[in-house]
């Protein structure tokens, strides 16, 4: 195996481990290709298994010869493991470091994985764009599902199929690709059904410094309006930016050639500001100062809570464009990759109750994130405790994840899911044994055989007893547009991502199974009351003499 | 107005002086989460009462004039202006003058009145302004309602240091019920009946007293069952700039330990501010006079401090200015959450050397009536499963705020919103509150109450309906004849229709301790109180309601 040259001490005896609020485990540490595993070797206690792609940094100390390992995971987990030797210790150190930041897509664990459980329904074919075309077709026939892209040469981070309105051709799309960064030509996101109004997102336009047009661009947006109305262009940078983007041969929508649609301008950062701001979060979180001013200054300086609050205004209002303005909406940033698909994805769970199911939810990352290529492997590539100089990484899909968790707070009925299940995301975003999250885009996860050679994460998440983990008890069905509070004072810090290896939860966890347990129990005891009634019903119409006292 | 009942009639003869307007029709109400609504406003004795006039709807609104912290009138009389506004402007409001009142509630609501006609507008204003700060404690509203489901021949109250010492047998062995204080001689702010060390007779106890602020000499507030160790509580001792000393208090703080053993002082002051208070004839045990005690300094907040953080707290609250920045640091700027955890840390220490290390510990301050039933209250919560339950919480309260003497009428006269020069004014119960709801948060099946019971008693502290946290000790509370003439809150708390609100769904007793983090990331706005009237937090208390109504459904399944 290509892993062995790595792994100089494979196993290591008499390791002890150390995990927040959990009693300390000794046991044999041993490393493999791709997991770090601590066994104890006795019943009833758990062994830690660790993929060393979860692994963000680590520390090591000595002390005498007992060295010191502290595991910093992507998932903001701090553990440490205790083990005898000095050269055991350096060993183990170097092996951890080399495998976790293997660059090679195709060594990494998806690809070893097999699946320990029966896949019913395969995850990679549940989401599929013509499926969704189908519900659209039966809605409108304004849009078509066009196949221009089919072999990913006019857009590379697009999937082969994507819709557009009717009336534009192929050629014409073509056009306005070289028009828009990345190729990203205006294609259709969401469709409102109860106005008819839609979202679309793109990538900026190349009008550069000398104000390029492209009549087809305009062709195109302008075919997605009826006729007399007017549409809105949120543009998710600053209009500073925006204007500096034109040095660099991007653009915004002018108003001469684009005098159908209004511009609006909406501040959301990206990269590596957001890099830097989860880094802040995470660390004020880690703060044992017990210093009360220091934690909120540091919250506070972190900026997370202000980009969560952005991010969700910016929603909020293509939301309300569609649904109270009666307006269709264009959504772009600069590529289109990144802050676009923060607004897009989360207008839809505003407005559309199917996002708020958990396969809804599972259909909108599928279509808004993934086949819309947003680029995980990049952008997920380190977290929060990374050393290493950050390239392309930045949490923007930990944004979205928290700002759906901020709405579901506000609307604790409304959504199938709970909490877990973006808990559960954002942990397979960053690592994970499925292959959903490899690759940057459609086109590379094609090149990679995925869907023949991993195991999607939707396989796995769609069986009976995952589904259940994952159901809010309180869901109630709500078909109505939610409308979340964006105040700061409503925007609350994510505890079950941030908190979560800083707190101990045991009695939270209990209060909720107990929760679970009353409703489930409520609902046994209601079915119990209906087959009485039923009986009684049967028993009153097979019996006169009750039916006259 | 069913509400009013039999005391209505007699209100307005009293207060009819200072009602000039006492209706006025085609006011327009804006109220947190409600459209605006024309109606009818009424003002009596105790109440402003506004009826909705809208067909099909026949919503009244009854505030208790109690409950209004501060109110703003703005009026025009715009004949005089008129050039200023347009035409249209003009025509809509040639009608005459208007006003509008903001009325700033102690519960934090915010509504605003519309009221045609300057003059009524004013007498409105003049009206609640008086009203609403009466200081006479025979006046206030506690001692005109007369509700329908109570009877007056109730017993007042749940608990009692009697009712505690015949329920603990095991104090029985060095422990004794004095009635020292019977006439509220030897410490005004103290019950008639206190527990003491059986060895300390009552000429000790009236020595004692002299040398503890306020005649607070030490009393027994909490036995631990676990391991026979006590909680004491008192004043400062008063040994001044030239160190006096008193054997008796000495001999009264050995009789509570074992020759051998030792015990703690919890002082709620800084070591630096005790050796102050010795220039105003306070002060401090010292290590000589008093060699099996440690003394422990935590430094908690009190009197004007504490009520300026809650007005900055409120005050952020209701900053619109959508910016996250601001929010976060006016949150920091007010220091509430600093109270919060310096009062949940420093009753976690009395709480760890009760239970934990095993030793008696006195807890005092200056006066002892704040800060130290503060810790002393939250540490019985965080050892005593017996106090975890909705009336034993509500005993805990009535033993160690109502009877111990915390000066309600005086802490609890105004509250966030209030222009009125700050006197003795301080959120100490609220913040008491607050930890407890920390607590609640952390351990959500450990105590047998809900939010809403925490709720209930924030507010009803500042204005009630009920006596119980009228004046500031029992002694004022008997010459007012507190007990006979008005009705108790806890009893009413209790009644089995209302129970069922304050009761906790997912309670779970537990005899261990519950041991609160205080690390400032565990800690949390109480947004159910400090955010109560912006429409997210309604959403939540939607779906609290849900579930209630889910295990009340419940319960009424698995008996039929």
């Amino acid at each position: 195996m290509e892993f062995a040259e790595l792994i100089k001490t494979p196993r290591v005896d008499g390791v002890v481990l150390h995990r927040p609020f959990l009693p300390t485990v000794e046991g044999t540490l041993c490393l493999t290709g791709h997991h770090l595993i601590l066994s104890s070797r006795q019943d009833n206690t758990e062994e830690l298994w660790l993929l060393h792609s979860n692994i963000d940094s680590i520390e090591k100390r000595f002390v005498g010869s007992l060295g010191s390992i502290i595991v910093k995971c992507k998932d903001l987990r701090v553990i440490q493991l205790d083990i005898p030797g000095m050269e055991e210790c350096l060993n183990i150190a170097s092996s951890i470091e080399a495998l976790s930041t293997l660059d090679s897509v195709s060594l990494m664990y998806p690809f070893f994985y097999r699946p320990m459980f029966e896949v019913i329904e395969d995850g990679w074919n549940s989401f599929l764009p013509e499926d969704a075309f189908k519900d659209l077709e039966s809605m409108t026939d304004e849009w078509r599902l066009s196949e221009v892209n089919k072999d990913f040469s006019v857009c590379p981070s697009y999937p082969p199929l994507v819709a557009v309105p009717k009336d534009i051709d192929d050629e014409t799309l073509r056009k306005v690709a070289t028009f828009r960064h990345g190729g990203r030509f205006p294609v259709l996101s969401y469709y409102h059904k109860k106005n008819g109004m839609v979202m679309m997102r793109a990538g900026q336009p190349l009008t550069g410094t000398n104000g390029r047009r492209c009549k087809e661009d305009e062709k195109l947006i302008n075919a997605t309006l009826r006729p007399g109305k007017r549409g809105y262009i949120i543009d998710t940078r600053t209009i500073n930016v925006a204007q500096q983007a034109k040095a660099r041969g991007g653009g915004i929508e002018s108003e001469a050639n684009y005098p159908q649609w209004r511009r609006i301008h909406k501040a959301i950062e990206r990269s590596n500001v957001l890099q830097e701001s989860l880094i802040k979060l995470v660390e004020a979180c880690n703060d044992q100062s017990h210093n009360m001013d220091r934690w909120l200054s540091k919250l506070e300086a972190s900026n997370w809570q202000t980009h969560v609050k952005e991010i969700l205004t910016t929603a909020c209002l293509a939301a309300q464009c569609i649904d109270r303005e009666g307006a269709s909406v264009l959504v772009h940033g600069t590529e289109g990759t990144d802050t676009t698909l923060q607004v897009t994805s989360l207008a839809q769970i505003i407005l559309d109750p199917s996002c708020r199911t958990i396969r809804g939810f599972q259909g909108l990352v599928e279509r808004e994130w993934l086949q819309a290529g947003h680029p995980f492997q990049q952008r997920c590539a380190q977290s929060a405790y990374s050393n290493s100089k950050p390239r392309q990484e930045a949490p923007v899909f930990l944004l979205f994840l928290d700002c759906v968790w901020q709405i579901l707070r506000q609307f604790p009925c409304s959504f199938e899911f709970s909490e877990s299940y973006l808990v559960l995301l954002f942990e397979h975003a960053y690592a994970s044994q499925f292959g959903t999250f490899l690759g940057n885009s459609a086109a590379e996860r094609a090149k990679l055989s995925l869907p023949e050679k991993t195991v999607s994460l939707w396989s796995w998440v769609n069986r009976h007893q995952e589904i259940e983990r994952l159901t809010n008890p309180l869901f109630e069905a709500n078909s109505l547009v939610i409308w979340p509070s964006v105040a700061p004072q409503s925007l609350l810090l994510w505890e079950g991502v941030f908190l979560r290896w800083n707190r101990s939860s045991k009695c939270l966890d209990e209060a909720y199974e107990e929760m679970v347990h009353i409703i489930e129990y409520n609902k046994e005891l209601q079915n119990k009351v209906n087959s009485l009634r039923r009986q009684l019903a049967q028993l009153e119409t097979e019996d006169p003499l009750l039916q006259t006292p | 107005m069913c509400i009013m009942r039999q005391g209505h009639k007699e209100e307005l003869m009293e207060f009819s002086e200072h009602i000039k307007t006492a209706n006025v029709e085609d006011v327009v109400l804006h109220q947190p989460l409600h459209p605006p609504s024309r109606g009818t406003l009424c003002i009596t004795g105790h109440h402003l009462l506004f009826s909705d006039r809208e067909e099909n709807s026949t919503r009244q609104i009854l505030l208790l004039l109690r409950n209004i912290d501060a109110i703003e009138k703005s009026v025009e009389n715009l004949l005089g202006y008129s050039s200023l506004f347009s035409k249209a402007d003009y025509s809509k409001r040639i009608s005459g003058s208007s006003g509008t009142i903001t009325v700033k509630c102690k519960d934090l609501r915010v509504l605003q009145l519309d009221i045609p006609g300057m003059e009524q507008c004013l007498n409105i204003a003049h009206s609640i302004e008086t009203l609403s700060c009466l200081n006479d404690v025979s006046e206030m509203y506690p001692f005109f309602y007369r509700p329908s489901d109570l009877s007056s021949q109730d017993q007042w109250g749940l608990s009692s240091s009697e009712k505690y010492y015949s329920e603990h047998k095991e104090l029985h062995k060095r422990w004794r019920l004095s009635s020292v204080n019977r006439d509220y001689s030897v410490c005004p702010s103290y019950p008639p009946a206190v527990i003491v060390p059986k060895d300390i007779d009552d000429d000790t106890l009236k020595k004692v007293a002299k040398f503890r602020q306020s005649g607070r000499f030490p009393v027994l507030c909490y036995y631990h069952r676990k391991n026979g160790m006590v909680i004491m509580r008192g004043g400062q001792p008063l040994t001044g700039a030239n160190r006096k000393r008193c054997r008796e208090d000495e001999l009264l703080l050995q009789a509570v330990i074992d020759s051998s053993d030792k015990g703690y002082i919890i002082d709620t002051r800084s070591s630096q501010q005790v050796q102050q208070a010795r220039m105003t004839g306070g002060g401090f045990e010292s290590k000589s006079s008093y060699s099996c005690w440690k003394r422990l300094h935590r430094q908690m907040e009190k009197g004007k401090a504490l009520q300026e953080s809650l007005i900055k707290l409120v005050e952020a609250c209701g900053d619109e200015s959508q910016n996250m920045d601001r929010w976060l640091s006016k949150l920091e700027n007010s220091k509430w959450l600093s109270h919060v955890q310096t009062a949940l840390s420093t009753a976690g220490l009395l709480a760890e050397c009760v239970e934990r290390d095993g030793h008696s510990v006195l807890v005092h301050g200056s006066e002892g009536t704040d800060c130290t039933l503060l810790v002393s209250t939250l540490a019985q919560l965080i050892m005593d499963p017996c106090c975890r339950t909705l009336e034993g919480f509500l005993a805990l309260l009535e033993r160690e705020w109502v009877q111990a003497g915390h000066p309600f009428q005086l802490r609890c006269a105004h509250s966030a919103y209030s222009h009125v020069r700050l006197q003795q004014e301080s959120p100490v119960f609220l913040l008491l509150l607050d930890c407890v709801w920390q607590l609640w948060r952390q351990f959500p099946l450990a105590l047998g109450f809900s939010e809403a019971l925490l709720l209930r008693l924030a507010t009803e502290a500042y204005f009630s309906n009920y006596g119980t946290f009228l004046c500031n000790n029992d002694q004022e509370r008997c010459a007012l004849g507190v007990k006979e003439k008005t009705y108790c809150l806890f009893h009413s708390l209790l009644k089995p229709t209302e129970k069922e609100h304050y009761t906790n769904p997912l309670y779970e007793p537990t005899d261990l301790a519950i041991w609160p983090s205080v690390h400032p990331q565990s800690l949390q706005l109480w947004r159910g109180f400090f955010l109560r009237w912006t429409p997210q937090t309604r959403h939540l208390e939607e779906a609290q309601e849900e579930i209630r109504n889910m295990v009340i459904e419940w319960g009424k399944v698995a008996l039929s």
